[in-house]
């Protein structure tokens, strides 16, 4: 009799299992993210991708799909989104990599910086509650998020429920329409107005907070493992301007140096923006939009820069000419 | 561990398919151990307590029936009161110790300061052991049922220590006498799946009653009570008439879902709660709420009083009495005590006041099995629990005094202008709680009139799963709880 009952109970829970997966999609808040990462993972498949870009909202406004296409004819996709902590990029990269075969992977590092354990539950969920089902989420959710939310990340409905008053009539369809030509790119036009404060430029190197440095170099493995090209970057911002966070790494230019010894030993470029600003006429007072993130004249100088040296470096196929 | 605690809906599940899976022989273990580790997961330290009073209290048991042997039955007699007494001592002590220490401290340092005498008071400021009052009450009840000869005494130690702590009803509840629970763990149950089915579904009913309603009304609840100087009138009234059903939606969901667990594993527990709503008086109030309590105080307080077997007089006091002990037992609070004293005359009330009722029935030729008389009586009964609550919920005895003089206020214009709205619960809350409401009210008429005899086994399987699943669902959307809440505790673990 206990067999009977707990097939029953299982067939049960499939049951409520598969009610609750129709549901948590329409609980889920409908924040920016949302519709960018569904067009980046669900609808562009294929190996559609030459180049994508991933990382924290420093990603979100470097590279521009866009550009890259006009000049050069790259393909591409900027899957950056606010907040994203490092072992988060690692899983979203795997999600990434079940739809591209070997696209070049460039990284924005900013969050290596970032000395707690797990990151921002509200920046956590940008990425995981909008990842479908699978084992890679699940790994993700395990490795990302604290225990005790654990069962929310699984079961979102248990933590957006609260919205049933709210629903509308966007909870219920996905319109990547608004997305569908920035290709996961934004960048604002407000003009910072203000100098760098940082000038310590030093040698001297730092440890990498542990958790950021076990998946930086997760995700170094992973690039030999799948034999994706590799390309870490970190994008423009003033470095005294994270002094006051409790949970960041104290000198962010040390652990820097630190990052680009890693990537010299792993033959991976490491392009750091902010030893190039002459180089690249970079004006911080009016190509940042606030202290930590470039605006659409910043971001043009760096594009133009990326979309050269992704042209000399690596044999990538124009597609405008097919 | 909350009942609706995530833990515990692991926990549960856990324990109840291992407690069928290993032999009969062993299962007390097993419980034992799961009731501990229930217990231990809000503060493992006062396992101590629950062992100690487990120990004393299965030790006066043994030396009762060791005195019931002894020739001299003078001696014998004088035994077994001085093993009855310090059982009931030593447990109360401790009762009295963790649970009012601090009640008698602070009027002892109140009243020495208005005498204005230097008196060195410490502040013990000792936490409430979960749970407490309800353990407590139920290995005294073995302790006195042995020592009356209700119950044999139980010379297993581990059976007799799973009987205090087993883990549904720990902490809140039902009240569970020796004579009619303790035997049950002896007995072999065996997985019985309508049974299992039955009790699971009481416990989706206590999930709702408790998530849905109970903890949706507790926002408006708390908006009011919790700032009682900024609100007058209906606001006040609401939140009081809200409140008379929290907590009875509260504490039933607890008892249900107790009862559903051990049910599940093969017990039969007592019902705590009829329809006390539906009553059309005190009495009948009475017979309905916190049924196990009521019937503990009944045969171990007011019989032993003298119950009705005695001038009337006397029995008014005896009735009075009850109330009054039954009020501290929720708390050692000028307010607890207040709300049992009122029932107490209430009650009194009631019966001093018959004969004049009769007369006036008699003499007005009212006919009184009329809805209309029913639905008086009820709103009089309803009424005037609904006063007595008010000093149960308010914070403090000026705070209750204070809710009153603002409550004498009349602002109909709350119901027109939506000022109802901005008690915590904007609109479509409102609705869901009266739709909560609704439903619980609906579940106690068909349970009183058993005119909608509703047996879902009856049903075609799709329509069963369809109830079972969307009942869990509903439970989930429009639940309080979640990272964003933290899970209200049952109110009455507090006491």
């Amino acid at each position: 009799m206990i067999k009977k009952a707990l097939i029953k109970s299982i067939l049960l829970l499939t049951l409520l299992g598969l009610i609750l997966s129709v549901l948590n999609p329409i609980f889920i808040l409908k924040e920016g993210h949302r519709n960018k990462l569904y067009q980046g993972l669900y609808e562009h498949q294929g190996d559609s991708l030459d180049v994508v870009f991933l990382g924290s909202s420093h990603m979100i406004n470097s590279f521009n799909p866009n550009i890259l296409w006009d000049k050069y004819g790259f393909t591409s996709f900027n899957y950056g989104t606010g907040g994203e902590p490092i072992d988060v990029t690692y899983y979203l990269l795997k999600e990434v990599l079940k739809f591209h075969d070997n696209p070049i992977v460039v990284i924005d590092l900013y969050y290596l910086g970032l000395t707690d354990e797990y990151g921002n539950e509200e920046y956590v969920r940008y990425v995981l509650d909008n990842m479908k089902m699978s084992v890679n989420k699940i790994d993700a959710i395990f490795h990302t998020t604290p225990s005790h939310n654990r069962l929310s990340f699984l079961l979102p409905i248990l933590k957006y429920h609260g919205r049933w008053k709210e629903l509308s009539e966007q909870d219920f369809k996905f319109d990547v329409f608004s997305t569908y030509y920035a290709k996961g790119y934004s960048a604002g036009e407000n003009i910072y107005g203000k100098n760098n404060t940082f000038s310590n430029h030093t040698k001297e190197t730092a440890e990498i907070p542990p958790k950021a440095k076990l998946y930086l170099d997760k995700i170094i493995e992973l690039s030999k493992e799948e034999g994706f090209e590799l390309i870490f970057t970190l994008a423009p911002h003033d470095y005294n301007s994270t002094l006051e966070i409790p949970s960041w790494h104290p000198e962010p230019a040390k652990m820097f140096n630190q990052v680009a010894e890693i990537a010299e030993d792993n033959n991976i470029p490491f392009i750091n923006y902010n030893n190039l600003f002459d180089d690249l006429d970079f004006d911080f007072k009016t190509d940042m939009y606030n202290a930590g993130h470039m605006n659409i004249w910043g971001s043009n100088k760096i594009n133009a820069h990326f979309g050269e040296f992704l042209h000399n470096n690596y044999h990538l196929p124009d597609h405008r000419k097919k | 561990m909350l009942f609706n605690s995530a833990t515990f809906l692991m926990f549960f599940p856990f324990v109840s398919l291992v407690y069928f899976l290993i032999p009969h022989r062993v299962r007390w273990a097993w419980l034992l151990l799961s009731s501990y580790v229930f217990y231990m997961s809000w503060n493992p330290k006062y396992a101590i307590l629950l062992a100690t009073s487990t120990l004393i209290t299965y030790a006066s048991g043994i030396l009762i029936a060791k005195a019931n042997e002894l020739r001299d039955r003078e001696k014998a007699t004088r035994m077994k009161k001085t093993w009855v007494a310090l059982s009931l001592l030593s447990n109360l002590g401790i009762l009295v110790l963790f649970k009012y220490i601090d009640f008698f401290g602070t009027n002892l340092i109140r009243l020495s300061l208005w005498l204005d005498l230097a008196i060195p008071i410490p502040n013990f400021n000792i936490l409430l052991p979960i749970g407490i009052s309800f353990y407590t009450f139920k290995a005294l009840s073995y302790t006195i049922d042995v020592y009356r000869n209700d119950v044999e005494p139980e010379t297993h130690l581990g059976r007799y220590a799973l009987f205090v702590s087993f883990f549904p009803q720990l902490v809140a509840g039902p009240i569970e006498k020796s004579k009619t629970f303790l035997h049950q763990f002896q007995e072999e149950h065996f997985f019985d799946y309508t049974r299992v089915r039955d009790g699971l579904l009481l416990m989706l009913w206590g999930f709702f009653q408790k998530v849905v309603v109970a903890d949706r009304l507790a926002i408006l609840v708390n908006t009011v009570y919790n700032d009682p100087a900024s609100y007058r009138g209906f606001a006040i009234v609401i939140a009081t008439v809200f409140f008379a059903l929290q907590i009875y939606c509260d504490f039933n969901s607890y008892s249900d879902i107790a009862r559903g667990c051990a049910q599940v594993m093969g017990f039969r527990s007592s019902r705590n709660f009829g329809q006390p709503y539906l009553s059309r008086s005190i009495r009948e109030f009475w017979a309905n709420w916190h049924i196990t309590l009521c019937s503990w105080f009944k045969d171990y307080l007011y019989i032993p009083l003298g119950g009705n077997r005695c001038s009337k007089l006397r029995s008014y006091f005896n009735i009075f009495v009850v109330f009054v002990v039954s009020g501290i037992w929720h708390g050692a609070t000028i307010n607890f005590l207040i709300w049992g004293g009122l029932h107490g005359l209430y009650r009194v009330g009631e019966d001093l006041l018959r004969p004049l009722k009769d007369k006036l029935v008699r003499l007005l030729n009212i006919r009184t099995e009329t809805l209309s008389m029913n639905l008086f009586q009820g709103f009089l009964t309803f009424s005037l629990v609904c006063f007595a609550w008010i000093f149960f919920r308010a914070n403090t005895f000026s705070e209750a005094v204070l809710l009153l003089n603002n409550m004498l206020y009349f602002n109909p214009e709350i119901f027109t202008r939506g000022l109802i709205f901005e008690l915590g619960l904007d609109w479509k809350e409102f609705i869901v709680a009266l739709l909560g409401i609704f439903i619980i009210i609906l579940g106690n008429i068909m349970q009183r009139t058993k005119r909608f005899g509703f047996d879902i086994s009856e049903y075609h399987i799709g329509f069963r799963w369809t109830i079972y699943v969307t009942a869990i669902v509903f439970i989930l959307v429009f639940g309080i709880y979640g990272p964003d809440f933290d899970a209200q505790q049952f109110i009455y673990l507090q006491f």
